[in-house]
């Protein structure tokens, strides 16, 4: 892409896009990390997640702050407009994202009879399909592929599918054994917040094809 | 190529394959536009890219430049404006402008805005003549500006008052078309807004077709937006998705700033 004749406006794009990348490596991190707590009972770890956290707030208000100073500034055009419009979008769906994480965090300690729940493994799975699905739509938002981001937007059927079969699993379970019902349902609100991050992934996959070309794909899609 | 963006209704001006040259030099190649007066129409493109010109054309403002000539073919109405024996004093009161440095007679305002009606005898007597004026005023919104003081000056007014008074000269005279060429980068902020305001009560009234260097102006007052880069029109579309996702290249780079 042609350079701007006011440099300091590529320069500002570039701080920008370099936020949020840094905001979905944080977020990917928190997503494994999570996991890693819940299904080791790693209470120390799952701490560090919801600390970490206040890190990724921090980076959004400062993506914020940015897209506004630039709105106002520079009143950008066309592939420039949608760029900030995009980057305030996704800073606070990546927030949201490391919301999830930390609410996955927090139940760390709230599990018990690890050893007894088959979801438990399965959740690691879902998790890494999420984390993934987050990890690859940044790729496609630093490439400004569209393309890329259309086939993020494909795989959020698998992770919701696989929010059903832990679903009906807990409830299974819950009905067979409601000695685990308070575990389990700890189990269900880690795997909801898993399929909500899965959405979440699309979101940013859905800006980062209105960046890349001005239009949403589910404008050609539906 | 010929743009046209609603088909349902004939076009109050319509531009056919016009060429501009000042002597040998094409400043104009070979542009189609059609113009409606239900929407104001933006030119756009950096400065030599043939767009005043073009906007020159429209009522034979080039005429009055020696050696210009104007190939192609652009008719009012289904009427080529171009054909031998127009009356073209006619035609400029029918497709009227508005320039970008205020230039009011040295004359009084009621007399400024009187001018034009009087010379096409629009107006019977006196009380006519004072409802026109009024109206005209009324309707470029320096009506509660000056009602006090028209036998003052038009030259006394400030500078956006002065372009006001301008654009209440040219709607006195009943235009079906309004050219407007950068009617407010002389102007500070507020009579820029002013401007803008007022282009858009306009709006629907006449065709309004404006030219200007700023960017925002463009999006915010108009709803066709066409870009002109080195003589030729390389995008003409709704102002919309010119400003949010531009068909071309070279028209992406004019409004992000990244041209040459």
């Amino acid at each position: 892409m042609a350079e701007h004749t006011v440099k300091a406006f590529d320069e500002d794009i570039t701080r920008l896009r370099g936020l949020i990348a840094e905001m979905g490596g944080l977020a990917e991190l928190a997503i494994q990390e999570a996991l890693e707590a819940l299904v080791n009972g790693d209470d120390e770890l799952g701490q560090q997640v919801v600390k970490r956290d206040k890190k990724l707030d921090a980076l959004e208000s400062e993506v914020d702050a940015m897209a506004v100073r630039m709105l106002a500034l520079r009143a950008p055009m066309a592939d420039d407009l949608r760029e900030i419009i995009a980057a305030l979008k996704i800073a606070g769906v990546i927030e949201r994202i490391g919301d999830y994480s930390k609410n996955i965090a927090k139940r760390v300690n709230r599990i018990e009879g690890r050893s007894r729940f088959e979801p438990l493994t399965l959740l690691p799975a879902m998790g890494e399909l999420a984390a993934d699905m987050v990890h690859d739509v940044l790729t496609a938002y630093a490439a400004r592929d569209p393309v890329m981001a259309r086939e993020v937007i494909e795989r959020d059927h698998k992770v919701d599918a696989f929010y059903d079969s832990i679903f009906r699993n807990l409830v299974s379970h819950m009905v067979e054994n409601p000695a685990t019902i308070s575990s389990a349902a700890q189990l269900l609100f880690v795997a909801r917040n898993l399929e909500r991050i899965g959405d979440h992934a699309t979101n940013v996959a859905e800006m980062v094809h209105f960046a890349a070309v001005g239009s949403y794909p589910t404008d050609i899609e539906r | 190529m010929v743009t046209d963006l609603t088909s349902n209704k004939a076009p109050k001006m319509r531009a056919r394959d016009v060429s501009v040259f000042y002597g040998t030099k094409k400043a104009v190649d070979s542009v189609s536009i059609d113009i409606h007066t239900d929407y104001v129409t933006a030119f756009i493109g950096p400065s030599g890219c043939g767009k005043s010109t073009f906007l020159r054309s429209f009522n034979r403002m080039n005429d009055t430049i020696g050696n210009a000539r104007v190939d192609g073919c652009i008719e009012l109405d289904g009427e080529d404006i171009y054909k031998s024996g127009m009356d073209v004093v006619q035609l400029r009161a029918r497709v009227g402008m508005v320039f970008q440095k205020p230039n009011p007679f040295p004359k009084s305002i009621y007399e400024n805005v009187a001018y034009g009606p009087r010379i096409h005898g629009f107006a019977q007597g006196k009380a006519e003549m004072d409802e026109i004026v009024e109206r005209s005023l009324r309707r470029a919104g320096l009506w509660d500006e000056v009602k006090d003081r028209l036998p003052d000056s038009g030259t006394a007014l400030s500078g956006g008052q002065q372009q006001r008074l301008c654009i209440a000269r040219a709607i006195a005279v009943e235009p079906e078309v309004i050219l407007m060429d950068e009617p407010a980068s002389a102007l500070d902020p507020i009579a820029t807004a002013k401007i803008e305001e007022l282009i858009d009560e306009l709006r629907g009234r006449y065709a309004i077709i404006i030219v200007t260097h700023s960017m925002q102006q463009a999006a915010r007052v108009s709803q066709r937006t066409a870009f002109f880069h080195l003589g030729h029109l390389v995008e003409y579309g709704e102002t919309s998705q010119i400003f949010t996702t531009p068909r071309e290249t070279r028209t992406q780079d004019y409004i992000t700033g990244r041209y040459g």
